[in-house]
């Protein structure tokens, strides 16, 4: 299905394109492990969140095995999903994002690929060793400690390559995407490391524990997964849309703001906790300023998306991250306002939590990460995918299943909050009043893994080569995107007659 | 114990020290100013402002068939 047509490479400057298929060629061995990786990850995760959601509503499923227990399918999934689908996404996006933008190749050929292999045995080492019963038990950091070495060497070349990129950057401007992964680079194996101190040194106990936990858990979406995530979508709207940010210096104020304030967050996780009421106030007063970076980033995105939702129709990128935008605004505030102490004594230990991290972590992110993948896997195969219908079963089934997870059980989560609260209700009404609600959850988490098992689909698709292949260096330049130049040079000309 | 405070201590001052001594580069480096090419630095030539870049497979096909323009003409040409 030869479904785009090339141009002629002379038509436009060959140079400039010439250093773009370079860098798309670049990354493709190392980008092509972390990417299908992270989507093995996912499909292991997404069968494990479904055995932990129907252990919800059927106690008795499958519980004569002591590693499908609840307890262990649940970290099994989390982890799964975070250092297995997350994290490689987000290591594959970032690398060929700095390639991108800097417009440089990506270093260290050999040894990339290899980090993607060893982050993988690191993963796999660690889901054994929580299903047969090694886990830590601190959420978050399940993973045995042993599992740092792994992901250690990897973050190193990470790190690496992003500072060698830096410095041989051809463009001089720090684009704002470019602001947000070298924080994130920076940020999470520090995190990482610190808080794998502070929760397993022997001399670190009790509640001090559970500070440093959260502090991490917290951490881990705001200083990682959200820069990445915000640097794809400062990056893929404006591109995709033809369209730059809306205001530039908003954008740089966000990305700062983020800097200085989302560390202090965490401790809003532990409002009712027994640890000094000052340290939880401290989490309160972060939370509440983030408001700050979170409305500059939802007004640009909002104000460049304006008059360009067109493009939602014929865009598979921007369908999937100006979703993940828009959830990136809303689990911000929600999240802003959750932390408030009179919010926490009715949503705190109930379903309301799982729905909120849900809302970040895949309304947003993973999203986010698809919109990136349906972007970048062409470029680096260059090759098209090979079923617009698949893509959009991908898309509806993951926004659908997202809508009723989230909807469904903060709804649930709020009301069980409130039948808590009462003491004259008994506990076990209160249980029984959830259960349609998990069900609902079994229902919305069948329907997201049909959307990853449609992505893997067209995944392998396309690295079977099934698509269209793309021969010239312009790729996906299309008759409209031709007539668009057109007038624009049209208009370069008549501007500059008007000035003559 | 020692240890555990000194890496703790040492590597939340040396990450503060980061962030201090980015904010010193990008204004330094003047990466606050000219904001309007800054953020037109992820366009070039070849995929300018004004252009979009990702379609569905077999969207843009249509779309030039439809419009019956000269680009779309064109685009038909270069396919033969």
């Amino acid at each position: 299905m030869a479904s785009i047509a090339v141009t002629k490479p002379a038509a436009v400057d060959s140079q400039e394109l010439l250093t773009r298929v370079q860098t798309d060629r670049s990354c493709r061995q190392t980008v092509l492990i972390y990417y299908t990786s992270a989507v093995f990850w996912l499909l292991l995760g997404s069968v494990l969140a479904i055995l932990a959601s129907l252990k919800m509503h059927i106690p008795g499923f499958l519980a004569e095995w002591e590693w499908l227990t609840f307890g262990r399918v649940r970290p099994a999934h989390l982890t799964s999903m975070i250092y297995g689908w997350a994290v490689m996404a987000a290591i594959g996006t970032l690398l060929w994002l700095q390639a991108r933008m800097g417009r440089v190749r990506l270093p260290l050929p050999l040894l990339l690929p290899v980090s993607g292999i060893v982050w993988n045995v690191g993963v796999a080492y660690g889901m054994i060793a929580i299903l047969i019963g090694y886990s830590t038990s601190t959420e978050w950091l399940e993973f045995p400690v042993p599992v740092l070495g792994f992901f250690g060497f990897c973050l190193v070349l990470v790190i690496y390559a992003s500072l060698v990129m830096m410095m041989r950057r051809k463009v001089h401007h720090t684009y704002v995407s470019q602001w947000y992964i070298y924080g994130g680079v920076l940020w999470f194996p520090f995190l990482y490391v610190s808080a794998l101190i502070l929760t397993q040194a022997p001399h670190v106990n009790g509640t001090v524990r559970a500070i440093a936990n959260w502090w991490f858990a917290h951490n881990v979406l705001g200083l990682w997964l959200t820069p990445i995530g915000l640097a794809s979508a400062y990056y893929f709207i404006p591109k995709v849309t033809g369209r730059p940010v809306h205001s530039y210096h908003l954008s740089l104020l966000g990305f700062w703001t983020l800097a200085l304030f989302y560390n202090w967050a965490g401790t809003h996780h532990l409002v009712g906790g027994p640890i000094p009421a000052w340290v939880i106030t401290v989490g309160i007063v972060g939370s509440m300023m983030m408001f700050i970076p979170v409305t500059t980033v939802a007004i640009n995105h909002h104000m460049t998306m304006l008059g360009q939702f067109g493009h939602l129709k014929t865009s598979p990128t921007l369908r999937f991250v100006v979703f993940g935008a828009m959830s990136y605004t809303l689990v911000s505030f929600h999240g802003s306002l959750a932390a408030l102490r009179s919010f926490s004594e009715v949503a705190h230990f109930t379903h309301h939590t799982i729905a909120h991290s849900h809302l970040g972590v895949y309304c947003f992110f993973t999203m986010m990460m698809f919109g990136a993948m349906y972007y970048i896997f062409p470029r680096i195969l260059r090759r098209e995918w090979s079923s617009a219908p698949l893509i959009k079963v991908h898309f509806w089934t993951t926004a659908i299943g997202s809508i009723i997870y989230v909807v469904g059980l903060g709804w649930a989560g709020l009301v069980q909050g409130w039948m808590m609260n009462n003491p004259d209700i008994a506990f076990m009404d209160v249980v029984k009043y959830t259960i349609p609600w998990l069900e609902s959850r079994s229902v919305a988490g069948t329907l997201m893994s049909i959307g990853h098992v449609v992505f893997a689909i067209l995944v392998w698709r396309m690295l079977r080569g099934d698509g269209a292949e793309q021969q010239g260096p312009t790729l996906f330049t299309t008759a409209r995107s031709l007539r668009a130049q057109r007038e624009r040079k049209a208009r370069a000309r008549e501007r500059a007659k008007g000035v003559a | 114990m020692l240890v555990v405070y000194v890496v703790i201590w040492s590597s939340a001052v040396l990450l503060g020290l980061s962030a201090v001594w980015g904010l010193v580069w990008a204004i330094r480096t003047g990466q606050f100013h000219g904001l309007r090419e800054g953020a037109e630095s992820i366009f070039d030539d070849g995929e300018p402002v004004g252009t979009p870049t990702d379609f569905f497979p077999g969207a843009a096909r249509s779309a030039a068939s439809a419009s019956g323009t000269k680009a779309g003409a064109m685009e038909e040409k270069w396919r033969r």
